[in-house]
């Protein structure tokens, strides 16, 4: 199971201070989801051997519109191996459940954010995983998380209903906010999750990354062309 | 008044849980207990929290680092985590809590969980980010003390 955080100069918290803790939490990786301003220059290798945990290089988008996003979209996706794409508007939602280059649909019900069935179907056909954000469950009190609670299970039945891929995460700014998985389950299971749901939405993360770096390692020739096995021919 | 019958004691599980905070905060037993009961109360309200009665019963803190142990009804320990998970902030000090492991008796969660000497927490100064940072050092991890709080980070970052 994998968590995605934000790491410093994002967040509070270095990358190796979140692998530190995600290890003693039992997660198998992190994802480093630092906004695409703010991105931490580390050796991600080196702290993957120092602390048994994967590393994973990724981005987060997090645009005011959506011409802004369509062209940082493309800047961003060679850069890393996880794009993170924030939504929060409707259009935005819209704009990147519909964008097969981003990964994940960061906090589609923050703020003004909704979503419709146009958008979830739209995420599954660009098989774009949207994120079910716990971290206002984790963090907020009175109306704020009662706003996300309803948010989250607007989205869970509409991701249910039309079986779209989805992750889960607790959107972490300091090692201090990382909830290890057991409690994730716990917390999910209370609000109304099940979970082996949750549990598949933390190991998302984790299967987005070998599917990326699959991607793009030497295995593809070019978008799309992959080496057989019957390279060697008689 | 006298004490129950055996059998008709309540019974109960007990959380072992590890708490890490900045090092400048200042957590009781008694501001931990409540921020915990808030977080049930406001996750599964009263009927609920009542259900889940967990109350915290023994308690070290110190730089930065500690534990406790939490007692909650057989049968609501998921509960009893997912309210756990929620506490955020104690008195306006964020803190991370993470349950170690559940026993049944306080003195097996005593003694598998809880006793663990910590690593002392002391004062050093590290180069962090080119520059040259107060911090508080408990083993490989380091609390640097920035322009803007404090910032998280490990021997592999000063």
């Amino acid at each position: 199971m994998y968590e995605a955080v934000h790491a410093h100069p994002d967040g509070d918290s270095t990358v190796a201070r979140f692998a530190a803790t995600a290890a003693s939490a039992g997660y198998d990786g992190v994802v480093v989801r630092s906004r695409s301003d703010a991105r931490p220059d580390v050796d991600r290798d080196a702290v993957a051997d120092e602390y048994g945990v994967d590393v994973v290089d990724g981005v987060e988008l997090d645009a005011a519109d959506v011409p802004q996003a369509s062209g940082a979209i493309a800047g961003l996706r060679s850069e890393a191996t996880m794009l993170v794409v924030r939504g929060g508007t409707p259009e935005l939602n819209r704009f990147v459940a519909e964008s097969p280059r981003a990964d994940v649909l960061a906090g589609p019900m923050r703020g003004s954010g909704d979503v419709n069935h146009v958008v979830v179907k739209a995420a599954k056909r660009n098989a774009v995983h949207v994120e079910f954000d716990f971290s206002r469950v984790l963090r907020a009190s009175g109306g704020e998380r009662v706003q996300a609670l309803r948010g989250l299970r607007k989205l869970r039945e509409l991701v249910d209903h039309y079986d779209a891929p989805f992750v889960v995460s607790a959107d972490p700014d300091s090692h201090l906010e990382l909830r290890a998985p057991r409690e994730l389950l716990a917390v999910g299971e209370e609000i109304g999750f099940d979970r082996d749901r949750v549990r598949a939405g933390l190991e998302a993360w984790g299967e987005l990354a070998e599917r990326n770096r699959h991607r793009t390692s030497e295995e593809f020739i070019t978008t799309g062309v992959e080496r057989g096995r019957y390279e060697e021919d008689s | 008044m006298k004490h129950l019958p055996k059998h008709l004691r309540p019974r109960w599980r007990y959380l072992a849980v590890e708490l890490e905070a900045w090092p400048d905060a200042d957590v009781s037993q008694g501001d931990f207990q409540r921020s915990v009961w808030f977080a049930a109360q406001n996750l599964y309200g009263d009927a609920g929290s009542a259900d889940a009665d967990l109350r915290v019963l023994q308690f070290s803190f110190a730089d930065g680092s500690g534990e406790a142990l939490v007692r909650v009804r057989h049968g609501e320990v998921e509960r009893g985590r997912a309210a756990l998970a929620c506490v955020d902030a104690v008195r306006g000090d964020p803190v991370r809590v993470a349950v170690r492991g559940v026993s049944g008796t306080i003195r097996a969660a005593e003694e598998k969980y809880l006793g663990r000497p910590g690593e002392p927490a002391a004062e050093a100064s590290v180069a962090f980010a080119d520059d040259s940072c107060r911090a508080v050092r408990r083993g490989d991890l380091v609390d640097v003390d920035g322009e803007n709080g404090f910032v998280g980070a490990t021997d592999l970052d000063c």
